[in-house]
Formats: C-alpha cells, structure tokens, sequence
C-alpha cells in the first residue's frame, strides 16, 4: 500500500516537474504575466486610495480594511483564481488532450496537478510583489484577532480552489461542442466570474438586490466571502454557513464537470494525425 | 481468442457545412447544416495475439479513424470494439498500460521539454521498474541512434528525430497492442530500414500484436504477411499480403524523362505506356522485365532522367477496389 502511494506520488511529482519547466522555457511570458498582475493591483490600489482621499471610512468599509481586501483580491487571485486548466478547452479543439488520454492518469489529477504548480509559482512571486508594495506604500496590513478565523478561513480557501478547478473544468468542457472557446470563457470565466467573485471590489457595496442575486451564484465563494471571513466582518455562524454552502457548490460544480465531461468526450475528434 | 475484436465498427464525424465568403458565414450563423462523413463505414475484423497486420489504404480512407477507436480515443458511432478483452472507449488504466498509439504526423511528446522528460514521466505515469526502464531506454537509444538528441527540446529536432523518440516513449512500457500510424513518415531510407527491423524484432520477440499503417509499400511489404485494405471507410481486402503483391503488383512503373521529342509508338515496345506527353513518359513494366526495358530504353532513346518505381500503393488499392475478383 505504501509502496503503491509512493509510486504514485512519483508520477505527480514528474509531472510537476515538467510544468515548472516549461514556464522557465517561456521566461518572458510569465514575467509578463506576473507585470500585468503587479499592474492591476497596483491600479486597484491607487483606485480606492483616491477614492478614500482623507477619509476613513466609506462604503462600510474603513479604509485600511478596503486596503487589506484589495491586497486580498491579489493573493486570491493566485491561489484560487490561477489555474493551467483553461488550456484545457484549447487542448481540446487542437487534439493536443490525444496525449493525455492515451495515458493511464485521471484527467482531473493531471490538470489539478499543473494547477497547483502554477497557484505556487503564482503565489510564491505575489508575496514578494505584494510586500514590496506594501512596505514603501506602507499599507496597513490586517491581521485577524481570532484563531478560528485562520480556521475558517484555509477551509474556504481549499473549498474555493476546488470549486474554481471545476468550474473551470466545466467552462471548458463545453469546448467539446463549440469552436468558439474564447468568447465562452472570456464571458463567463473572466467578466462575471470575477465580477461576481468579488475580484475587483468587495460584493457588499453593491445595491441589496443585486447582491441577493450574485449570492446565489457560486462565485463570491471564490474570492468575497474568504476575505470577509478574513477581515472578521461575518460572525461565526455566517461562515460556517458559508463554508456549508461553498462545499455544496462544490459537490454540484465536481457532478457537472463529470457530466458534461463525459458526454463531450464522445464528440471529441482526436485532431490531427 | 482474438486479442483485437472489431464489429460492424462504423465512425461518422459531423461536420457543419459552410458556403464559401462572408455570405456563407452569415448563412451559417442563421442556419447551420451538418453532414455527416462516414470515416469508417461498418467494418469488422479480428486479429490474434502476436499478428502483425498492416492496415493500407488512400489518404482519407479511415485508418488513423479505425486506430483512434481501438484505443479508446474516439467513440465509435455505431459497433463493438474490444482489444484485450476491453472496451477501449472505457480507457480503463489497465487497459491503457498495454497499449501504445503512435502517430507520425501528430506529437505525443511534451514539446517545449527534452524528449527525456517525457521518457521520465512515461516512466512514472506507466510505472515501469528502473532496471527495465534503464534497460530497454538504452536499447532503444542505441538501435535507434539517437544518444545526442535526448537533452534538445523536442520543438527543435527534425521530423526523422522526433519520430524516433515518439517511437521510444510508446515503447517503454513494453505495451503488448502496438498501433503505429505511418511510423516511418519523414524518415531517410536507411532509419527506414531500421525502424522497420526494429519492428519487425520487437513483435517477433515480445509477441505483441501490431497493427501498422503507412503510405510506403516497402514498409508494408517487409513486415506484414496479412494486410487488410481500406477505401472510404470500407474494407475492400481482408488477406495475406503475397496475393495481393501477385496479383496488382506484378508490374513496376518506369518514370522516364526525355532530352528530345520521340516516337511515341516506338516507346509501347517497351511496355505498357501509362502517360506520354514531351518530355515526360510514364510506362509499366512486368517485374522481371525492368532491367532489360530500363537497358533498352537508355540505348534507344534520348533519356534525361530514368526512375523505376513500384506501382504506388494507390493504385493497387484502386485496382482491388475496382472490383477485380477477389479471393
Ligand atoms: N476529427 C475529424 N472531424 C471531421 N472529419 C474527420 C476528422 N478526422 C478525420 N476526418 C475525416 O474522416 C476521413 C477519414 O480520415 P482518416 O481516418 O484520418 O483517414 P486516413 O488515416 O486513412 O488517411 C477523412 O475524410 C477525414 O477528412
Ligand atoms: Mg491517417
């Protein structure tokens, strides 16, 4: 048993491997990448803090806590938002996934595996361009009083990076019947994604009836609500509401992809060769 | 009991018609027409353990279709397939371990990597022993030439190279169902040869079952005792290989090029003139008959050029399909 675990193990730890290698391969594209991140916190940034001026408040929102989420939005960004997996629908229509499905690996490791590199290596450069920023803006940082907020707060984020995998899992599957990849998951996977998720301001400043109707999507599981638990702003019960109903989420979002997954793989047309 | 089992196998893609220009994509948004084409069209076969058959037939004809439904990559339209005792479409591990697909028009190695990354990770994801990893990597590195190339990118090896190592990384887990899809596709005749062996060998010792295709007759002719002939999705030959070459391809083809106009009846003296337009001629020849009709034709006539080619495996097919008794 222990022998095969480690076996196993092996496999992923090649894998991750490799998808390090290839971003070294494409050094410039990911310094791009991570530039154009660095560019849009920044642009967050200065947005709020010219918004708050000499205020302290606004919104609801004391500023060093506005402050303390869009730093927030940044790391979410990495770790829940980051992903290898939307180039899995491209794979799809190139007949590159070939490759993979003559494997004997289980899709979802595999994309989950190359996840998980590229939330790390994310991650890893996000806490340096962030504590850059923060130390010469000298931003306030918040730290939560509680220790079951740090709690709470992992058990989202796990949840949150799941439910994003398979979100994206199913954006992408639907390359199986359509050409148009991009339009879908520019629309869905970027505009409302985001927006809903809470990834450029948080969800609460919005009118009452507007934030009932995003509540009732999936997305503010992703990005809002981990960083209104971090900010200690929900009592204990809404959390673990929250976390109850992120889980269940995703139990739905992991069916569909399965789903959906299967009946497309039956249209697939293996391109090429 | 048949490792590969194929019945009344059919495969039709759907693909969505579109009328030529700006109109057309208009139209096609508005209304959009599908039609099916039938890749494979209700075939069945069986192939025992340790066969090697090729699998020959025109461009388009359904052999890459036929290939990608035995191992699981495309779901069949209609039709059982079973290779190994499994359904390959369930693309269970057990089933993937013993098989390889290779392609050679199509990469399977990751391409921005040296081809040894993809060895290492076939490796892990197959889970071959180390030694027998060592040891049939070396061996193949060896036979196959290609010691200098393991540590360059793959995107930057030429065709003939990266075939080889496609060639590697689909063997190194021994799989006992090989399926190879023109594998000598880009190769110098020499590594040809060589490849060909190499096949040849590999059946012979691990009595694993192959399936090949290719355009090159030669490669057909060397390895496969039975081929089973393919036109638009349909088998028209199911058969050992020396009927068909006895029967369609008794005669090889003279290409002749001439540095001044002849006369061309003078030329049906020397076989059968397929083609006759100045400069160019192209006659067909009985087999035992080329070097004298290649002798003659160098004393009688102005020859630029002279090129003795088979019958191309075309024109065999269409002259099977052409519905001459077959038996
Ligand atoms: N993914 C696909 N979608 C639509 N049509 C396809 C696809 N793959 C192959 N075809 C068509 O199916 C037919 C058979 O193709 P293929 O099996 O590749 O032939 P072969 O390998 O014998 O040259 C061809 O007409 C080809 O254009
Ligand atoms: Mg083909």
């Amino acid at each position: 048993m222990n022998l095969w675990v480690f076996a196993s193990m092996k496999k992923y730890f090649q894998l991750s491997k490799l998808t390090l290698q290839e971003y070294f391969v494409y050094r410039l594209n990911f310094v791009l990448w991570r530039f154009r991140s660095f560019v849009f916190f920044l642009t967050l940034l200065f947005f709020w803090l010219a918004i708050y001026g000499d205020r302290t408040a606004l919104l609801g929102y004391e500023r060093a806590k506005m402050l303390a989420y869009v730093v927030g939005v940044a790391f979410l960004r990495s770790f829940v938002l980051g992903s290898r997996s939307a180039d899995l629908a491209g794979q799809i229509r190139s007949g590159e996934l070939t490759k993979i499905l003559l494997c004997p690996i289980g899709m979802f490791s595999f994309w989950l595996t190359r996840d998980v590199v590229d939330k790390l290596l994310n991650l890893f450069f996000t806490f340096l361009e962030i504590g850059i920023a923060v130390y010469f803006l000298r931003i306030p940082f918040y730290f939560p009083q509680r220790t079951e907020t740090y709690l709470f707060f992992a058990l989202l984020l796990v949840l949150a990076l799941f439910l994003y995998f398979f979100v994206s899992f199913f954006l992408s599957a639907f390359a199986f019947w359509t050409e148009e990849i991009w339009a879908t998951r520019w629309l869905f996977g970027i505009i409302f994604l985001e927006f809903f998720a809470g990834a450029y301001f948080p969800i609460d400043v919005l009118p009452g009836w507007l934030q009932g109707m995003i509540n009732l999507t999936p997305f503010p599981y992703l990005v809002f609500f981990p960083l209104k638990i971090w900010l200690e702003q929900l009592s204990a019960a809404t959390a673990i509401k929250g976390i109850l109903i992120c889980g269940l989420w995703l139990i739905i979002f992991y069916r569909l992809a399965n789903l959906l997954w299967q009946k497309g793989a039956k249209n697939y047309g293996a391109f090429g060769g | 009991m048949p490792v590969i089992e194929v019945k009344s196998l059919k495969k039709f893609y759907q693909v969505h018609k579109k009328e030529p220009g700006l109109i057309g994509s208009l139209k096609s948004l508005v209304a959009r027409k599908y039609e099916d084409v039938k890749a494979v069209d209700n075939i069945s076969f069986e192939i025992e353990e340790g066969e090697l058959v090729g699998f020959i037939g025109p461009n388009g004809a359904g052999k890459t279709t036929t290939l990608k439904c035995l191992s699981g990559l495309l779901y069949p339209t209609a039709g059982v397939v079973s290779v190994l005792d499994f359904n390959p479409w369930d693309r269970k591990a057990a089933f993937l371990k013993q098989i390889s697909l290779v392609m050679g028009q199509k990469n399977q190695l990751w391409w921005d990597l040296p081809a040894m990354e993809t060895f290492i990770l076939n490796k892990e994801i197959y889970e071959v022993p180390e030694t027998q990893f060592e040891e049939t990597l070396g061996e193949l590195v060896k036979l196959l030439e290609v010691e200098d190339v393991l540590k360059i990118q793959v995107r930057k090896l030429s065709l003939g190279q990266r075939m080889k190592c496609e060639l590697i990384a689909a063997l190194l887990h021994s799989p006992k169902v090989l399926f190879l899809d023109e594998p000598t596709i880009g190769l110098d005749v020499v590594m040809q040869k060589k490849i060909r062996d190499f096949i040849k060998e590999y059946n012979r010792r691990k009595k694993s079952t192959i399936i090949l295709t290719s355009h090159y007759m030669g490669d057909v002719k060397e390895l496969c005792q039975r081929v089973i002939i393919i036109d638009k999705g349909k088998i028209v030959f199911d058969g050992q290989l020396s009927e068909i070459v006895e029967k369609y391809a008794d005669h090889k083809v003279l290409s002749v090029v001439f540095g001044k106009e002849i006369d061309p009846k003078k030329l049906s003296e020397i076989g059968e003139v397929k083609e006759y337009s100045f400069p160019k001629a192209v006659i067909s020849v009985r087999r035992e008959a080329v070097s004298v009709a290649a002798a003659e034709l160098l004393q009688h006539f102005p020859v630029a050029d002279l090129n003795v080619e088979e019958v191309p495996i075309e024109d065999i097919i269409r002259e099977v399909f052409s519905g001459k008794d077959l038996a």
